[in-house]
């Protein structure tokens, strides 16, 4: 499943396109950077309400190491606001960003049933 | 980070790549103001404004040395998130104070987390650098010093067992005093 595809059978709302043929194998939830940062799975649709600076930072941490994530997308849930220094960056590094107005447990039941 | 101690551990090993001989880290709490502030300042080689700016810009610091990474940026949103302040001032050849500042009613508050721990690593893991340890609340407050240890030991090391597990006997004891005799 490429992030377009969840992005057309979800409604997802682009914020910022990189690359939306990227492939999307599996999906973390969480909030707590510092805790997603050693455990979201490479090439995960992340879904969080942190729309910051260092969200992007935590997601385009791939050439650090294997325990770091390098998430194929970011979903903003329930609408969360994305900072505009969190966009500009999102943009020079190439991070897919996407919003819903779905709940992170709503969405993830969704993708679960697509991945 | 789940505790703000492992933000000062961060932190003060930074200040020990910058060659401290001294950190003092200053926990004050109060109900009363609805305030916790944490300050780490030290007397390493400090930081030009250029710099200061890059500790804080989790680009810049992912993208060449890894010897800062996220731990600044995400103590910074830490204090801010809780609608709090944080602040980095250095000064190259003189030192680094950073300060976090919290709203400790916020609901976005991280816990403060086992502050004692931290303190009594970092003199474990650092012997020859002196440490000051400051914690107040708004029932009292104690300094731990290990320029004073350091005096009565006469030549023991601060990181000998017996020596340690006064340390930790100490903070215990009087972290119990300062949150009014029950455990924080």
């Amino acid at each position: 499943m490429t992030v377009n595809e969840l992005k057309e059978k979800l409604d997802l709302k682009p914020l910022v396109e990189d690359d939306y043929d990227r492939e999307v194998t599996d999906c973390y939830v969480g909030d707590l950077l510092s805790w997603v940062m050693g455990r979201a799975p490479a090439d995960s649709a992340w879904l969080t309400v942190m729309g910051n600076i260092n969200s992007i930072a935590v997601a385009t941490l791939a050439d650090c190491a294997c325990i770091l994530a390098d998430c194929a997308c970011i979903i903003l849930v329930e609408n969360a606001a994305l900072d505009d220094n969190a966009r500009e960056k999102a943009d020079m590094h190439g991070v897919n960003i996407l919003t819903t107005p779905m709940n992170s447990y709503k969405l993830a039941v969704e993708i679960s049933k697509l991945i | 980070m789940r505790e703000l101690s492992l933000n000062v551990m961060d932190v003060a090993q930074n200040s020990v790549r910058a060659q401290a001989s001294l950190i003092r880290i200053d926990v004050t709490e109060s109900d009363r103001e609805d305030n916790l502030t944490i300050s780490i300042s030290d007397n390493g080689c400090g930081m030009t404004d250029e710099q200061v700016q890059q500790v804080i810009d989790p680009f810049f610091t992912t993208r060449t040395t890894r010897k800062v990474g996220l731990g600044v940026p995400l103590f910074k949103l830490s204090a801010e998130q809780t609608g709090g302040s944080f602040e980095i001032r250095s000064k190259v050849g003189e030192g680094t104070v950073t300060t976090a500042s919290y709203v400790k009613s916020s609901v976005d508050m991280t816990p403060l987390g086992d502050i004692n721990s931290t303190v009594k690593i970092l003199i474990q893991c650092n012997p020859d650098i002196d440490f000051v340890f400051f914690h107040s609340t708004d029932t009292g407050s104690f300094t731990l010093d290990t320029r004073e240890l350091r005096e009565v030991l006469e030549g023991v090391s601060l990181d000998s067992p017996s020596v340690l597990e006064w340390i930790g006997d100490f903070l215990e004891e009087n972290t119990q005093n300062i949150y009014g005799g029950a455990l924080s």
